[in-house]
């Protein structure tokens, strides 16, 4: 992968991002970055533009205008899964797993990058593929181990509680060993237990693995617990940016979101 | 078996012990563990090195002979190996439960003075960080998992990997040290001190010999014939005395391999895998099994319940007297095989219970359904009568000769007396020395003679069995004088698959009443079932159609007991289901899930209060404390039941 | 009251004079519902991995078994003829993802639908216009010969065409259930949107379906193609495979395989002791009546996966 970083620090730079559906502008002229190592969080009330963004980076939408730049390459449009092979993991805010399939056959997908054996070897199911398998399996086993998941690894993910749920989508996001993490509201419709497990493995992951997690939440004390910096969105628009006390004592966002009753 | 007998002197000691079955067993398995997926496995000769590492490494750490040395965290292998690793130094291991407390521990850690901690990881290093300042005289921690660890830099904390690494120098240095320390070891040395979870007062720390639990351990293997083709999986508190003997002693007495389940929710599946020839569970755990093989038979289809009902009415008729060598029918024989083949392996495959040659449960009595459920299956599941100041049997229920509502006979070289009061008293090789600094308590429970009081009340029966009512201090009388025992009430309402807990009152009253605790997974699964949404537990307890449930169980229960003429007078006459679970967090239940009457006498004055007045209803407030610490407040409005009672006619009419 | 005897007494009582000729009945039905299965199993993958009913599946039997026998008259040998019209199938795939697929993302499946309608008489076109319209003999080498054996006659040949299929079946499933290509494609089959998040590319995966599909295709066209002859009747057979389809649910592998097995012993069965009561050729409609029957009593299938809302 060809390396031209101008700054080192900085893992993904979003500039000038509109995106707009018909008439409505779902984001307007967003720019903020993200570096290296860090926990950010975009946050905002519903509607804010919160999982558009999120869905620009990874290649779901493509903005009209503006454009970003993950680990020094700059692109206007991006494929989902080109994205997944820089080094983009997600997931997302309705749960979107293989629901027919065990909770371990929803990770060891989450390493199909990785694989590098073609669909004929894998097909006779020989030699370099079997061995593939085996390290592969490893790696979601580690993942596993990680995310304590071991009770439901031949459980279809569709009969698991919603908690669990979002814990295998995570594990399938972290299979893929990805540089940066994008977890669209990780923690919605989490009671406080579950919803301070979740925070305990984000910040498990992000020091033990090093990974740069961009998170999107509304409940803000989670969000200013645990991220470094904040950026907010409001009907979209940015709001502020900086570090959750700079954010939490900028005027506008008093107003326009802590002021306001939210969910 | 070769030498098997500890007091040779070769023997006597869990150290020497290790070295002999690193020599005699060398290459065959000791433990397994299961990580990433897959069973590890160490030999014997692989685990007396380990050992080994361990206990140079403790001592380069500076542990000495009679240091008491904390052990904490699910079952694993490492923390087995700490255990005889501290036992080669001379230094007393104490297993503390891995659900305890930061509170708990420092009464422990405190009162053992504790100078070292062998623990799992993260979770149990950080509860010792918390009361550290609490417990001056704990030097080091020796944690086994690094993971959440990494900015932890206190120089008292160790990794258990390093700590081996030192041992290994340690040992390069020293050649001799390993073996001359072992060599010291005698079997009237103290080799480990247990904490009594105490139903009342503080726990007591139980102070054990190698010869306790070694003679003990070995007696058992040869009553039940245990050889070192045994399977068990170690996944009980190690802090439980039982543990020690069943994973840990009778492992080192006769060879066998130890397993440690991956995590303590995956239990069910490596049962499976493992496949146990010996098991050990309490109650609960077998009824927890059941329920969940009933709770899937009804979701089955209709043509398979009927077959599943079908043949377990067979076994129910003829399934304990062929297992227990009676003569049986042709036919009956021949169906129970067409059912084995249908229905009962299978079942018993899914329960991981299919190679089970031994079973035993103890603790608590076992309901007599759930019991002979498991022994028509034609599972040889036993009851015992333990305690920790016996280093586990005191008796056993021997092959062939198995009620359901006795305990067995004496265990060997056990004996056994009952006082005048009706109290149980033992005698055994496996006695305790003492309590740790409580002379008071240790004279209280052992006579000058050597005679153990165990606050039971019971008696033998004309086979020589041994059956157990209630604790002896525990059975109170009503009013009237009607005897009252409530554990036999509270267990008999237990039995039922949708009752969970029970707690009655009738002690210097003028009738019986209870506090009802229904099961969430059950009766939730009734009410699904009838498509009756409810929102939690809360909810669910306080619906009528859950109280015309529980009071048919109720009813059912006063029926048994109209039977019988000293019992009929404690019938239940007033209930309620209480508007929460009785719950270890809140000081309401001890760890091992047994009652605490007094903190919930006070807690739920009002609630009693009412159960005694004509109230029907009775608005309450209590508060829960969650697994985090954090606590939380509920309000319900209760209702309070009246349960039909008969009279003593029932007996002649029935 | 004649024919209330021949529906419900007579058959029961020639099953009972004869049970060798009975289980003779239930193994020939057994040896074609096998063939059933096979075609079925076509349609079953394509629409667990994209969603769409592919209503060309028959017309690719065809084209499959024709362009086959079109080399072999060109005087390719056998094998060789085999390989390249596994290509051409391949190749199939590759046009088919890249001129009509790529072009449909995201349209609702009735589109989709159409589009393999279009598809269907593409292929059908070609073909005849490739290779002609005649009733054309298939023969690879498999012998047709019939014996006996315990009292009961067989033929090699439908012996034969039952372990290929079954070879192929079984390949597949296994395939499916053990490999990261296999696991990928149930991913997709599972929830698109998600498969794209964790970087499995949509189009590969679209390819390697349409191709295996292609060469269920061929495979079966040259079973029934030597059974039957090459004729353009073979893309009736791929509407045997609806009512196996409904018997077993779309999305079932093992329901393919079940319902073509069920098809095909019931057609038999009842051809032979029930036919004379309804004047004969009962085979023809017999799998769609049992089809509407299941889609009155159990519309998802005898596997198809029961529609379970969580709230």
């Amino acid at each position: 992968m060809s390396e031209q970083n101008r700054s080192p620090d900085i893992l993904l730079n979003v500039e000038g991002i509109s995106l707009s559906f018909g008439g409505v502008k779902a984001l307007n002229n967003i720019s903020f970055d993200v570096r290296k190592g860090e926990i950010r969080a975009i946050i905002g009330p519903n509607g804010a533009g919160k999982s558009s963004m999120l869905n620009c980076i990874n290649g779901f939408y493509h903005p009209q205008e503006g454009q970003i730049t993950f680990k020094g390459e700059t692109r206007k449009q991006m494929q989902p899964h080109k994205a997944a092979e820089q080094g983009i993991a997600r997931t997302f805010q309705n749960i979107a797993l293989f629901k027919g399939m065990s909770t371990l056959d929803n990770i060891m997908t989450g390493r199909n990058l990785k694989m590098k054996t073609n669909f004929l070897w894998q097909a006779l199911h020989l030699g370099p593929a079997r061995r593939e398998e085996m390290q592969h399996r490893e790696a979601a086993e580690r993942v596993i181990d990680f995310l304590e998941i071991e009770q439901i690894r031949k459980t279809p993910v569709g009969r698991l509680p919603y908690g669990l749920q979002k814990r295998v989508e995570l594990g399938r996001a972290l299979a893929a060993e990805p540089d940066l993490l994008l977890l669209d509201e990780p923690m919605a419709g989490m009671n406080h237990e579950e919803k301070e497990d979740m925070c305990r493995y984000i910040l498990d992951v992000n020091d033990q693995l090093g990974t740069t997690i961009v998170l999107i939440e509304h409940d803000m004390s989670v969000v200013m617990d645990i991220s470094d910096r904040v950026v907010v969105l409001d009907y979209g628009k940015l709001l502020a940016d900086g570090t959750p006390d700079v954010v939490r004592a900028n005027q506008d966002v008093i107003n326009a979101y802590l002021g306001v009753t939210h969910e | 078996m070769t030498g098997l007998m500890p007091s040779s002197g070769l023997r006597d000691t869990f150290p020497k012990l290790l070295l002999d079955n690193a020599r005699l067993r060398a290459d065959k398995p000791a433990n397994r563990e299961k990580d990433y997926g897959i069973w590890l496995t160490w030999s014997w000769s692989q685990i007396a090195e380990e050992i080994r590492a361990l206990a140079c490494g403790l001592k380069d750490l500076g542990v000495e002979p009679g240091d008491k040395v904390c052990v904490c965290g699910d079952n694993r292998p490492h923390l087995y190996w700490a255990l005889t690793a501290v036992q080669s130094l001379g230094g007393v291991p104490v297993p503390v439960y891995q659900d305890s407390v930061a509170e708990e521990m420092q009464y422990i850690y405190d009162h053992a003075e504790a100078k070292y901690a062998i623990v799992e990881n993260q979770e149990q290093v950080d509860k010792l960080l918390e009361i550290k300042h609490q417990i001056p005289n704990l030097k080091s921690i020796v944690y086994n998992d690094s993971r959440g660890m990494r900015h932890y830099d206190q120089g008292f904390l160790h990794l258990y990997a390093d700590v081996q690494d030192r041992g290994r120098a340690y040992d390069a240095a020293y050649p001799d040290f390993f073996l001359s320390a072992v060599d010291q070891g005698q079997g009237s040395d103290t080799c480990a001190m247990l904490y009594t979870s105490g139903t009342t007062g503080r726990p007591k720390g139980v102070m054990l010999s190698f010869d306790n639990l070694l003679i003990t351990a070995n007696n058992g293997c040869i009553r039940e014939g245990l050889s070192e083709d045994e399977e068990t999986l170690a996944y009980l508190p190690m802090a439980w005395i039982g543990d020690n003997i069943f994973s840990h002693a009778q492992a080192y007495c006769a060879g066998y391999c130890v397993s440690c389940p991956e995590s303590s929710d995956t239990v069910i599946e490596d049962l499976r895998e493992i496949g146990p020839t010996y098991f050990f569970a309490p109650p609960r755990i077998y009824e927890s099994l059941l329920t969940t093989v009933m709770i899937r038979i009804e979701d089955a289809a209709k043509s398979k319940q009927r077959m599943f009902h079908y043949f377990m009415g067979v076994a129910k008729r003829v399934g304990m007297d062929i297992l227990d060598g009676n003569p049986v029918a042709f036919g009956d024989r021949l169906l129970y095989g067409i059912g084995n083949i249908l229905v009962y392996s299978p079942l018993k495959n899914v329960l991981g219970l299919s190679r089970v040659r031994v079973g035993y449960t103890a603790g608590e009595a076992i309901g007599p359904d759930i019991f002979i459920f498991y022994r028509s299956l034609g599972l040889n599941l036993k009851q015992l009568y333990a305690s920790t100041e016996a280093s586990v049997f005191i008796t056993i229920q021997p092959d062939g000769q198995v009620n359901p509502e006795s305990a067995g006979t004496p265990a060997i070289d056990v004996d056994v007396k009952i006082t005048d009061n009706g109290e149980v008293l033992f005698k055994s090789p496996g006695v305790f020395q003492a309590y740790f600094k409580d002379e008071q308590a240790t004279r209280e429970t052992k006579t000058a003679d050597g005679w153990v009081r165990t606050g039971d009340a019971g008696y033998m029966d004309g086979q020589g069995h041994l059956r157990i009512i209630d604790r002896s201090k525990d059975v109170g009388k009503l009013r009237d004088g009607t005897l009252f025992a409530p554990k036999f009430l509270e267990n008999k309402l237990k039995f039922f698959p949708h009752i969970k807990e029970a707690v009655t009152f009738g002690h210097d009253r003028d009738y019986v009443s209870a506090f009802i605790n229904i099961d969430l997974e059950s009766v939730g699964n009734w009410a699904e079932r009838r498509n009756i949404a409810y929102s939690g537990y809360t909810d669910l307890a306080g619906q009528d159609a859950v109280y015309d449930l529980i009071q048919t169980c109720v009813e059912q229960v006063n029926g048994d007991l109209a039977a019988d003429e000293k019992l009929s007078g404690s019938q239940i006459k007033r209930y309620l289901i209480l508007h929460k679970e009785l719950d270890a967090d809140d000081g309401e239940l001890t760890r091992t899930r047994k009652l605490r009457r007094q903190p919930i006498a006070e807690r739920y004055a009002e609630l009693i209060d009412a159960l005694y007045s004509g109230k029907t209803h009775c608005p309450v407030e209590a508060q829960v404390t969650y697994e985090d610490g954090r606590t939380d407040t509920i309000n319900a409005d209760v209702q309070i039941r009246d349960a039909m009672t008969h009279g003593a006619s029932v007996r002649a009419a029935e | 009251m004649e024919f209330m005897e021949n529906v419900f007494v007579l058959p029961f009582l020639d099953i009972a004079d004869s049970p060798v000729f009975f289980l003779e009945v239930i193994i020939s039905g057994l040896l074609s519902g096998v063939m059933y299965s096979l075609v079925a199993l076509g349609f079953v993958l394509i629409f667990k991995a994209s969603g769409v009913f592919n209503f060309a599946q028959g017309a690719m039997v065809l084209f499959a078994a024709l362009t086959l026998v079109g080399l072999m008259e060109q005087g390719v040998p056998v094998v060789i003829a085999i390989l390249l019209t596994a290509l051409l199938m391949v190749v199939l795939a590759i046009l088919i993802e890249h001129m009509m697929l790529r072009h449909l993302v995201n349209q609702e499946g009735i589109i989709l639908f159409m589009a393999t309608i279009g598809l269907n008489f593409i292929l059908e076109g070609v073909g005849q216009i490739a290779w002609g319209s005649d009733v054309k003999k298939l023969d690879i080498g498999i012998p047709d010969q019939s014996f006996e054996y315990a009292g009961m006659l067989f033929n090699t040949l439908d012996l034969s065409a039952a372990l290929i299929a079954a070879i192929m079946v079984t390949t597949l499933a296994l395939f499916f259930q053990y490999t990261g290509t296999g696991r990928a494609l149930r991913a997709v089959a599972d929830d698109h949107q998600a498969a794209l998040s964790v970087g499995i590319p949509l189009k590969s995966i679209w390819i390697i379906v349409w191709s295996v599909a292609g060469l269920v295709a061929l495979v079966a066209g040259i079973l029934w193609g030597t059974k039957v002859g090459v004729q353009f009747s073979l893309v009736l057979i791929a509407l045997k495979a609806l009512p196996v389809l409904i018997l077993g649910g779309f999305t079932s592998v093992p329901g393919a395989i079940i319902g073509g097995l069920i098809i095909g012993v019931g057609e038999k069965v009842v051809e032979v002791y029930w036919g004379p009561a309804f004047g004969g050729a009962i085979e023809g409609w017999f799998a769609y009546m049992l089809a509407l029957a299941f889609l009155m009593f159990r519309p998802q299938g005898l596997f198809g996966e029961k529609i379970i809302e969580r709230v």
